[in-house]
């Protein structure tokens, strides 16, 4: 009889610590997406206490055990690794994913901010693809690069990998603002690159004009090699040599041509220069 | 006879009863030892734990567009590592600054509303962290961001007090985008994927 009971004791034991064990049992769904509603089945009966543990958050509700717990989108924000615990009686938990949404944020970097007309693959852009909670889209998404100036342009096509998209791309021939744009469906960001008038071309000067003390050179218009003005501000360097020694003056482009008064000589050697650009030389004196 | 004998039994069956008996002392005083030495040694093991820096391998072969130079491999592996640690330090802590150090955007952003939440609800999070392969899969041409490709091997535990809710081991995927900061590289992005 005693034996009887010893079993029967254990029978119940054994019965109830697998009740209490199943009580909190939980299912998570196989796929769920930043920002969408989840429903998570618990198990048991009773009151509990859900917990996600996120990377970016923890979430916390009471919940009655045996019913569905619903997660509002809003609530789910963060793409990755979750842990869902479930706290009543013993504690169970479950590891799910979260995936990113659709594209919805660029981050795009655009290098250099200025750059000289006419270069090979001088300019450079990458964009990470994230969803509108910041998330990073590691899934391959169409990027399509555009770099335009004055209306004309050009596009390269480009998918993301591990997140990231980059393109080179050349500068244009022609000087102005260059529109740098990336686009993923809908979402547009643009970036500027100025591009600017590349080394002087062909660069001339001649006298302007001439007194005892002074003479006066000046530049002609100063183009680059494909005829976009040189900017105002640009150093030309004008150097004088004669036998008594050198005289240098730095004069800045004004209205696309230098000009510097040098003093006169009987017998003067003149030269021009801008950057590593060289220019015509002048031998001034006697008569002339 | 039998009355004689009687007084006797109890007299000794009272002995240990009032406190003299050595052999009983010896365990009391050993146990408190015991206690002593586990309650010395419990937190002392953790902040050994926390203070390991984790294992991380990088390999920068595959990076692309610009080649890495080796200066920023080992700065961007040196790091990368701190990070790692920083954030296992944070989680098991509660703690914020180890995350200023090393993260910066959306990924400081992100930990330290975790952090804050575990704080609110009373967790805690170890990561006993068993090493990093890492590849660098982007380097971006002006050398101002790069990003990484980690597989991490984990282990996480989720605690509540001393109480563990959540145990498991797991080969995890990270992905990582460390930008430029005034003396290192901070992490920016960190995000498992599946």
């Amino acid at each position: 009889m005693r034996r009887l009971v010893a079993i029967a004791i254990t029978i119940a034991a054994c019965w109830f610590a697998a009740s209490r064990a199943n009580g909190a049992e939980i299912r998570v769904p196989e796929k769920a997406v930043a920002g969408q509603d989840l429903s998570i089945a618990t198990g048991g009966s009773g009151e509990g206490t859900l917990l996600l543990v996120g990377p970016g958050e923890v979430i916390k509700h009471k919940i009655t055990l045996g019913q569905n717990a619903e997660i509002k989108g809003e609530e789910l924000k963060h793409a990755g690794r979750w842990i869902a615990i479930v706290r009543g009686g013993s504690p169970q938990s479950q590891v799910f994913w979260v995936e990113p949404g659709k594209p919805a944020n660029l981050s795009f970097l655009a290098r250099p901010s200025r750059v000289p007309v006419n270069r090979p693959s001088v300019i450079s852009g990458f964009v990470f693809t994230f969803d509108k909670f910041q998330n990073l889209v590691v899934d391959p998404t169409p990027i399509t690069f555009t770099l335009s100036v004055g209306g004309t342009g050009a596009s390269q096509n480009v998918t993301t990998k591990n997140g990231v998209a980059w393109v080179r791309s050349s500068s244009a021939k022609k000087a102005g603002s260059a529109q740098f744009v990336a686009k993923v469906g809908d979402v547009t960001v643009t970036r500027v690159v100025q591009q600017v008038a590349s080394d002087p071309c062909n660069l001339r000067m001649h006298i302007a004009s001439r007194n005892k003390d002074r003479v006066t050179v000046q530049t002609d218009p100063i183009r680059d090699c494909t005829g976009n003005p040189v900017p105002d501000g640009t150093i030309v360097t004008f150097i004088e040599t004669d036998q008594t020694g050198r005289s240098v003056v730095d004069a800045r482009i004004k209205k696309g041509i230098a000009t510097a008064e040098l003093p006169a000589s009987s017998n003067a050697h003149i030269t021009v220069a801008s950057g590593v650009v060289l220019g015509n030389e002048l031998n001034v004196g006697g008569g002339e | 006879m039998r009355l004689h004998s009687l007084p006797d039994l109890t007299q000794k069956q009272l002995k240990p009863a009032n406190g003299s008996n050595p052999r009983l002392a010896r365990i009391l005083v050993f146990a408190a030892g015991l206690t002593l030495m586990i309650s010395g040694a419990v937190p002392l093991a953790k902040r050994i734990l926390a203070d390991t820096k984790p294992n991380v391998q990088l390999n920068v072969t595959n990076a692309a567009p610009r080649e890495v130079e080796e200066n920023t491999e080992q700065s961007v592996l040196r790091d990368y590592t701190a990070a790692w640690k920083g954030l296992s330090a944070a989680l098991a802590n509660n703690s914020l600054a180890p995350l200023n150090e090393n993260f910066t955007g959306f990924a400081l952003d992100k930990l330290t509303q975790r952090v804050k939440d575990q704080k609110q609800d009373g967790l805690t999070t170890r990561i006993i962290d068993h090493g990093h392969k890492v590849e660098a899969v982007f380097y971006s041409p002006d050398g101002s961001a790069i990003a990484l490709k980690d597989t991490a091997s984990l282990e996480t535990q989720v605690l509540d007090g001393g109480s563990i809710l959540h145990s498991d081991q797991a080969q995890v995927q990270y992905y990582a985008v460390l930008t430029g900061a005034e003396d290192r590289w901070k992490v920016r992005v960190l995000e498992s994927s599946k």
